[in-house]
């Protein structure tokens, strides 16, 4: 029922008619930002750079402040010190084109699906959001509540919503953490999809390791609020779990992390569940 | 074969009804045990009438129309007061639950009336406004404000942090932040308060009435009381309970509607 958009997909030409879709993605440099919550330090003289268009997968342990940065960049947050840049604009709460999707869908429960996915825009891009709600393969519950709808296909509906806007930033924080293995692939080829025809930046926080490699062009470690590692994903898209280099990589990956688990381990509360490898 | 899937379908039906006359198997037995009382003499009619004299009672103060102008004189005063009282504790209720200033500037001082039970305030009432229709006008507005100001401060200040972060991260700021997505966030609990208040609302008026008026349906149940009409009396309460069901189902038609979006109140598919 809810692979109906792998079924019949619609070509990447018809998502976006620029010639060079790369040209949309907007650069994001944070310069030694700091942030502090309830009197902890959650980032740290933090430093990334991220090219236009590229997709960047931020891993980390649970409370390492991979929530936080993407919170910040879009105006959630207020870091302490350093600076949040993009392009050549400075982040702000209501810029128009950095789009953020959370771990929890957030749907309006109270808007059917084509309201909340026209939300914020005027009433003459109707049709781009039918548009885009033809794309996630939701056109047929645009009336439908979101409580109608399973947690895989209210993520799809707030992808839509991210995506009506055509943002040149999209940032996903564990947007899919709460959806099943099976839905969890699909929308990992729908979200790789979307960016590829549509080339914005891209930023994914994730716990799991084997989704940061499937979707990124660069998987970066935060610990103790700093990078930790930054590595590189050489990989041919669309990409096979199966394969060798693949789980070599994600062998690497992991035991970084993990190695990082045992520095830390006088905090009880950490979870080594959360970096579990699938 | 029809003839078995007939009987199974006049099956289902026979339970359907079953199950909607169930609850009304106790009224009916008390109602009929309260007739039985009556007519073997068990039970006096200066104490409680039968029914049926309660029935004709009904009938007759229908047909000389006394009944309806008392239900109309009490019905606007219970809706007029409920619409002064729910409507201040609405505006106020916003004022304090989205302006921090507001909050707290004016909700220790609500706290603290809201304690004194309104009927404490008859007394003074009736000093201040005599018997007249002000008087019964206040104390209603005065006993729905409450509930409406605390459960609309209440669904204000519970309105869900990641919605809203939701709607600022997509653009949604001032009146339309609040239109889309306060209010309507605020609007289940608003209806509690609201439920509540129309229940109180004639709990309020059947005092008020009862105390000093020249009309509406506590002043015909005290007017009977002298002489001793305990039909008359008994269909005075009896207005007052259906009046309160009246005004519930009317509550529960409005979340109905208005909570349409909330899975408890969606029809099972």
């Amino acid at each position: 029922m809810s692979i109906t958009f792998t079924s019949r997909p619609i070509p990447a030409s018809q998502w976006v008619s620029e010639p060079d879709p790369r040209s949309r993605g907007v650069s994001v440099s944070i310069n030694d930002v700091s942030i502090a919550l309830g009197g902890r330090t959650v980032l740290e003289h933090f430093n990334i750079e991220v090219p236009a268009g590229e997709f960047v997968a931020i891993v980390g342990r649970s409370g390492c402040g991979k929530s936080t940065l993407l919170r910040s960049i879009v105006g959630l947050e207020t870091p302490q010190a350093g600076g949040i840049a993009l392009g050549s604009a400075s982040a702000c709460t209501h810029k128009p084109d950095i789009r953020i999707m959370f771990q929890d869908s957030r749907l309006l429960p109270w808007k059917r699906i084509l309201a909340n996915v026209t939300l914020g825009l005027d009433s003459s891009q109707m049709n781009a959001a039918k548009n885009v709600l033809a794309q996630v393969g939701l056109a047929e519950r645009a009336n439908d509540w979101p409580a109608t709808l399973s947690g895989g296909q209210r993520q799809r509906v707030a992808l839509a919503r991210a995506l009506v806007h055509d943002p040149s930033l999209l940032l996903l924080d564990e947007p899919l953490g709460a959806l099943d293995a099976l839905t969890r692939i699909e929308m990992q080829q729908l979200i790789e999809e979307v960016w590829r025809s549509r080339g914005f930046t891209s930023l994914l926080v994730t716990h799991d390791v084997a989704e940061a490699i499937t979707l990124a062009d660069r998987v970066i470690l935060i610990e103790r609020g700093q990078v930790a590692l930054d590595e590189d994903v050489n990989l041919p898209r669309p990409r096979t779990r199966g394969s060798a280099r693949f789980a070599a990589l994600e062998e690497r990956i992991l035991g970084r992390v993990l190695q990082g688990r045992s520095i830390t381990r006088t905090n009880p509360c950490s979870s080594a569940r959360s970096v579990d490898a699938e | 074969m029809p003839g078995v899937r007939q009987q199974a379908a006049s099956q289902v039906g026979m339970r359907a009804v079953a199950g909607r006359a169930l609850p009304w198997v106790v009224p009916v037995f008390l109602l009929l045990l309260w007739q039985w009382a009556s007519s073997a003499g068990l039970l006096p009619a200066r104490f409680l009438p039968a029914p049926k004299a309660v029935l004709s009672a009904f009938v007759t103060l229908t047909a000389s129309g006394e009944l309806w102008t008392h239900v109309r004189v009490s019905t606007l005063r219970a809706f007029s007061g409920f619409a002064v009282g729910g409507g201040l504790g609405l505006v106020l209720g916003l004022l304090t639950g989205s302006l921090h200033w507001a909050e707290t500037l004016l909700d220790t001082t609500l706290q603290m009336i809201r304690n004194i039970p309104p009927l404490a305030l008859i007394p003074l009432v009736i000093l201040w406004f005599g018997i007249d229709e002000t008087a019964k006008l206040f104390l209603v507005a005065l006993g729905v404000f409450f509930p409406v100001y605390i459960n609309t401060f209440h669904g204000i200040q519970s309105v869900d942090r990641g919605l809203l972060e939701m709607g600022k991260c997509y653009g949604l700021s001032g009146w339309r932040l609040y239109r889309e997505i306060i209010l309507p966030g605020a609007l289940p609990s608003i209806l509690v308060g609201v439920r509540f208040s129309l229940g109180f609302m004639w709990v309020i008026l059947i005092v008020a009435e009862t105390i000093s008026a020249r009309s509406g349906i506590g002043y015909m149940t005290m007017n009977a009381r002298e002489f001793m009409q305990t039909d008359v009396m008994v269909v005075g309460i009896l207005l007052y309970a259906l009046l309160g069901k009246l005004a519930d189902l009317l509550a529960r038609g409005l979340e109905r509607y208005w909570l349409r979006w909330h899975p408890a109140y969606q029809a099972v598919r």
